[in-house]
């Protein structure tokens, strides 16, 4: 039985300021990150490594199925990650099994990543020549739904599963821990404030307890470190809801001062709270209101920062003037998507040699478990202008621009058939494709694109990603849907109180 | 074949009914015919889960709220002018509420002592809610009532000396018995959970005052997340306050109050009271009001002694922590 290979549930092209070095193209797929060099997708370095190298000499004797694979996935860099027909978490000492989130720094030096079961926040360097070295790994308490970075790349933001948003340095300085005195639980309601017979029995029962804790002076503070994060963090905002995205962004001040930063959140109450930045971030600036369903996507196109786009499941994008809380825009997303949920929206920009008039301003639109993407033009009036559907061979996970000249890569799932989020293709025809290159022009004053053949990407699916057994069963197969496909829970049921 | 509705169920559903009915006929004019709602027919749990999302009703901005039908004593005698939600407007925006107003004794003891300003109660809990509601209806048709007595008697009597008809409940609060400022039209209840959906109600800067009289404590730890009080939320009720508002808190629990000053920023984690040291954060956005501004406020004196919760409180001879915030202008920008 022919493996499959996991599917790049996330990419980010860091663009290198320093003279010299060319860009990088950074993917996540299943618990690896893997770097490319954007000019030729050539694979420069996977992480993490030595897990691998352990691995496989661990269950390297087992694995014996592996030569069934099809031979062209099998390009031999310094990754044995081959091996790994194994379920993802079964043999290894790997504490999650995806990266759900990939971020770069503007100056293209540090990726932040997010590996998923350990709530871990990783900061690594990128090397001259593509390679990771990791710098911090912090676990959160929560699970983070979303990540960015601030306008000055110093600070990252993380948003919650229980609403709050907490800031940490990008680099951890040393860490000095708060001084708490280790506090003995001690009930605080007393005969005054409780009443019935009930919780006055428990009452008394809490003080014995206390008594009797203190009677054998058990050391209470390794309790109290449990849930304690031991690095540098601040909780910033909340909202009493999970949050579903987080974009730090910064507007030109009043003439002579500095420009001013807000930090904008959505959740699945259909909020968008747009709030000033740091150290101001407890002043809610404006609320936009406008969305009758869960928020999943906010995007600020980095040509227009007073702009947003925001999606999420009521079949709609809305375009913003954010900074005034006005709609601008309402874009009904079709008839054919009115139950869809959107799972990206992307900026994307680029000069076009031919037009004079500037650079071509695209919106693409992804949707949870849909193998099209919704292509949108924003127009110099701030409107968005639809420009079609894009087709692909898979499910649309994320994409990101290559270069300049209007190439995009896009990640698609070839695990399961295209529209489907749970079924998985019986085997694969042909080498399962990761990511398709997509070209956007003008012509004749509209939008083209194609699906094109191209070396960089064909360089990508050569080199594969880990592999992800097709004999899984069933409940294990839903666990790995449920970590690339699961805005649909964020849905809210109706029931009675 | 059904199951058989146990019969205190049925009691109470046929007492709701009602009550309900009483409501929406408006009354015959008839002082006594008029019955003021019975709690015991509404008692719900104390505790309702913040989190979940419930079945609840908001509107999708402040613009979409139907007030109209909250208060029909204000309703703006243009007809054409409508509000996003397709509803008539008010001549003037709701300023007062009152943050899990329980059975609504606050409300219904300011809104004489505030008759032209509009007060909200929000409560989460829905039977409790019903009460909220039925209460203040059979206030306002008490009032009418009273009206039409005072209208029809040809003699100087003092509203006072109608006869009284003695039903009230022991911890009661509002007058059925004597016509008074606003005649109730001013107040009204609506099912919320204010910890997800306050800024769909108001928008910036709309409130002057904030009343969180007696909330629930959520005693163990593991629920703290669940207090109506935080340094996240103040950010929320500062959003929805004007500058110089106030916010009320009141509680019988010690360590919430010390909980309270603590998420403005007024104390530290080891309970000691800093002055001016910490600035910025959330304090940047509240004041404390003093102990002789509070002497003379008489919304501190209703609920601290006035509503049901605090006469509670007072029977069982429990301690009562008062704490009022007013709302700073917004910071400037950092330069």
């Amino acid at each position: 039985m022919a493996s499959f290979q996991h599917p790049i549930q996330s990419l980010e092209l860091v663009k290198r300021q320093s003279q010299g070095l060319s860009n990088v193209l950074v993917a996540s797929a299943g618990p690896y990150i893997y770097s490319y060099a954007a000019e030729s997708g050539q694979r420069l370095d996977v992480w993490p490594q030595h897990v691998e190298t352990s691995r496989a000499a661990a269950s390297g004797p087992t694995s014996t199925s592996e030569d069934q694979a099809p031979p062209e996935k099998r390009i031999k860099l310094s990754s044995p990650e081959t091996e790994s027909e194994d379920k993802p978490s079964a043999n290894n000492s790997l504490t999650w099994t995806n990266i759900p989130m990939v971020l770069s720094t503007s100056d293209g030096k540090h990726v932040v990543t997010l590996t998923a079961e350990d709530k871990c926040i990783r900061v690594f360097s990128l090397s001259e020549d593509g390679k990771f070295k990791e710098l911090s790994s912090r676990n959160m308490a929560k699970k983070p739904c979303a990540l960015d970075l601030t306008p000055d790349d110093q600070t990252i933001l993380c948003a919650d599963k229980f609403g709050d948003v907490y800031s940490l340095p990008l680099i951890p300085g040393e860490y000095v821990k708060p001084k708490t005195q280790a506090k003995k639980p001690k009930p605080v309601a007393t005969t005054l404030t409780v009443h019935s017979k009930r919780n006055l029995r428990s009452l008394e029962q809490q003080h014995l307890h206390a008594e009797r804790a203190e009677k054998a002076e058990k050391v209470q503070e390794e309790s109290e470190e449990k849930g304690a994060l031991n690095f540098e963090h601040q909780l910033i905002l909340g909202h009493v809801s999970m949050l579903t995205d987080v974009v730090a962004v910064s507007l030109p001040g009043a003439p002579g001062s500095r420009p001013r930063n807000y930090i904008l959140t959505a959740d699945r109450d259909e909020h968008i709270r747009v709030s000033r930045g740091i150290p101001q971030a407890h002043v809610i600036e404006q609320q936009c209101f406008g969305h009758t369903s869960l928020i999943s996507k906010l995007c600020i196109p980095s040509w227009a920062p007073n702009v947003l786009i925001s999606g999420g499941g009521d079949g709609h994008l809305l375009l913003w003037n954010w900074s005034e809380g006005q709609v601008h825009q309402s874009a009904p997303l079709g008839d054919s998507f009115q139950d869809a949920i959107i799972s990206g929206i992307w900026d994307v920009s680029f000069d076009q040699p031919a037009v004079t008039s500037g650079s071509i301003n695209v919106i693409l639109v992804g949707l949870e478990g849909s193998p099209q993407l919704l292509c949108y033009t924003l127009e110099s009036d701030n409107t968005l202008k639809s420009q079609g559907v894009i087709q692909l061979s898979g499910n649309v996970l994320d994409l990101t621009t290559l270069d300049s000249n209007g190439s995009i890569v896009v990640s698609v799932d070839a695990v399961r058939a295209p529209g489907s989020t749970d079924t998985w293709k019986e085997s694969l025809v042909s080498a399962q494709i990761l990511a398709e290159c997509l070209q956007i022009g003008i012509s004749d004053g509209g939008l083209k694109w194609a699906v094109s053949e191209d070396s960089r990407t064909a360089c990508i699916n050569a080199g594969g990603t880990s592999g992800l057994s097709a004999t899984l069963d069933a409940k294990q197969k839903k666990a790995i849907d449920d970590t690339l496909y699961n805005l649909g829970n964020l849905r809210k049921r109706t029931f009675d109180d | 074949m059904t199951t058989p509705v146990p019969a205190k169920r049925q009691q109470r559903e046929e007492y709701r009914r009602k009550i309900q009915e009483q409501a929406e006929r408006g009354g015959d004019g008839d002082l006594s015919s008029v019955k003021m709602p019975q709690k015991r027919f509404f008692r719900q749990r104390a505790h309702a889960n913040p989190f979940s999302d419930h079945n609840l009703d908001y509107p999708i901005s402040p613009a979409h709220m139907d007030w109209a039908s909250h208060y029909p004593a204000f309703v703006d005698p243009d007809a054409s002018k409508i509000n996003l939600g397709g509803t008539r407007k008010l001549t003037k925006d709701v300023e007062v509420v009152d943050i899990g107003c329980g059975f609504g004794g606050l409300l219904v003891g300011l809104a004489p002592i505030l008759p032209d300003t509009l007060m909200v109660g929000m409560e989460i809990r829905v039977s409790v809610l019903e009460y909220v509601r039925s209460r203040i209806s059979a206030l306002r048709l008490k009032q009418q009532a009273l009206k039409k007595i005072a209208a029809t008697s040809t003699t100087t009597q003092a509203p006072s000396e109608i006869p009284a008809t003695p039903e009230v409940e022991d911890d009661e609060v509002g007058s059925t018995t004597t016509i008074v400022p606003g005649n109730y039209e001013n107040i009204t209840g609506i099912r919320a959970n204010t910890m997800k959906f306050l800024p769909n109600f108001f928008g910036h800067h709309q409130l002057s005052k904030i009343f969180v009289c007696f909330p629930d404590p959520h005693f163990k730890a593991r629920k703290h997340k669940a207090r109506i009080i935080s340094e996240s939320l103040n950010a929320e009720y500062a959003y929805v306050l004007k500058p110089g508002g106030l916010l009320y808190t009141i509680t019988d629990v010690e360590e919430y109050h010390h909980w309270v000053l603590r998420h403005f920023k007024y104390e530290t984690a080891e309970g000691e009271n800093v002055a001016d040291e910490i600035a910025g954060g959330i304090r940047d956005l509240w004041e404390l009001v003093s102990d002789e501004e509070l002497e003379a406020d008489p919304c501190v004196r209703v609920m601290k002694f006035e509503t049901e919760e605090s006469k509670k409180v007072t029977r069982n001879n429990g301690n009562k922590y008062v704490a009022v915030f007013r709302r700073k202008a917004d910071p400037e920008w950092p330069a």
